[in-house]
């Protein structure tokens, strides 16, 4: 599957249950002694975005990257596009499968149409500068939740197992993203923002068709132009284009 | 110390101009602190313009001071008439980011902080989502929560004011 070698610089914890490895990852943020992949079999209190619960049924990956990256807090925000690349990439060479596999703004990526891994990314940090970035993401390896156990209007929730029979157990999982992920890491920080992306781009669901973008207290449907150089979504609408920085995706 | 890519100044003193035209301006001054002594000041201005403003060629002065480590203090003597600006209060704190802006930690729960809170150093204020990055802003200083700018939900551009914690 990789021949890919764990990558320099990065350390490696594995736990057999955490309550998350994002609160982990919080925990040991102030020792670091740099960018460090924690790796649980079990989580007794996983949570997704605002809050929402996330099921981590055994065989499925669930793992935070903590690290401090030395950049503003829009700049740190790119490890979204960093992270769903990475994540793309290992599901790529764990199927074998590119055509099945899609990105959907900012960092979701999508299995035959369907939610197979969920990307949560938290930052603390004073006077615009971060101290830390956790990077917390979950994999449907072997199992997916029910339809009727997500919300209403997300996407199908999708295993890898079901949807392509490649069996991967977490411990491959993670030889295959870290590596992929610490690439295109050395990538935006060698060479800014404009290699990422070019690839997310090359990967996205959806570009050139009317998608809708919804926040907490707007909606705006439009064209999917582009993402432009600071990472927001462009859609282009009838009252002109749309610059978008924070907002859940509709199809 | 941080590396802001020259890159990524160009194009926030661009989005700042932009700024200053669609909502006809004159001047625009924005100080970001990056690390304890790494900041850039901007200030953008333009002239108003006498006739109707041609669509290709914005008048406009961008003038980028060396990014010298000057003490916060001086904006604020700059100011010879008092503001009613709150980005210009010494205690506003303001968003490093363009995204939307959270006051609780989850939908149901109660916010981070209310109006007349007290709060310590690098205690949660609230959360500034772009990209799916959830960013806790912490309060930059110990003191009590006299303002709070923005509503739960909205958006909010680089530099706005969120709070004012004096």
């Amino acid at each position: 599957m990789s021949t890919e070698p764990w990558p320099t610089g990065y350390d490696l914890i594995h736990l057999e249950t955490v309550d998350s490895t994002s609160s982990e990852a919080a925990r040991r943020a102030p020792t670091l002694a740099g960018p460090t992949w924690i790796v649980a079999d079990a989580q007794t209190a996983a949570r997704g975005r605002r809050g929402r619960p996330w099921a981590t049924p055994a065989g499925n990956f669930n793992a935070t990257l903590v690290m401090r990256p030395q950049a503003g807090a829009d700049q740190v925000a790119l490890r979204s596009f960093v992270a769903s690349l990475a994540l793309y990439d290992a599901f790529v060479a764990a199927s074998g499968r590119p055509e099945a596999f899609a990105l959907k703004w900012p960092n979701d990526v999508l299995l035959n149409g369907g939610k197979v891994a969920g990307i949560l990314l938290e930052s603390v940090g004073a006077g615009g500068v971060p101290d830390h970035l956790a990077i917390g993401i979950g994999v449907n390896l072997m199992h997916a939740p029910r339809p009727d156990q997500v919300e209403p209007h997300a996407l199908t929730p999708v295993s890898l197992m079901d949807e392509t029979g490649a069996s991967v157990t977490p411990g491959e999982f993670i030889a295959l993203l870290a590596p992929a992920f610490a690439a295109y890491e050395r990538q935006l920080t060698t060479f800014g923002f404009a290699p990422i992306r070019e690839a997310w781009l090359a990967r996205a669901a959806r570009l050139g068709e009317v998608i809708t973008a919804r926040t907490g207290t707007d909606e705006t449907t439009g064209t999917f132009e582009t993402v432009d150089a600071t990472g927001q979504l462009v859609l282009s609408t009838p009252k002109g284009p749309r610059r978008i920085a924070a907002a859940d995706v509709f199809f | 110390m941080t590396k802001h890519p020259h890159d990524a100044d160009v194009a926030f003193i661009k989005a700042l101009a932009e700024l200053l035209q669609e909502n006809e301006l004159t001047e625009l001054e924005v100080m970001r602190e990056y690390a304890e002594s790494d900041s850039l000041n901007v200030r953008v201005s333009r002239q108003q313009p006498a006739m109707a403003m041609p669509a290709m060629a914005p008048q406009q002065a961008v003038s980028i001071p060396a990014p010298a480590a000057a003490p916060a203090a001086a904006p604020a003597e700059a100011a010879p008439a008092a503001s009613d600006d709150p980005a210009q209060h010494p205690g506003a704190v303001t968003s490093p980011m363009v995204g939307t802006v959270y006051l609780q930690p989850e939908p149901g729960a109660s916010s981070f902080v209310s109006v007349g809170a007290t709060v310590t150093e690098g205690q949660t204020l609230l959360i500034i989502e772009a990209m799916k990055t959830m960013n806790q802003i912490p309060a930059p200083r110990a003191g009590t929560v006299k303002r709070i700018l923005v509503e739960d939900g909205s958006p909010v551009e680089f530099g706005a004011p969120l709070m004012i914690i004096e």
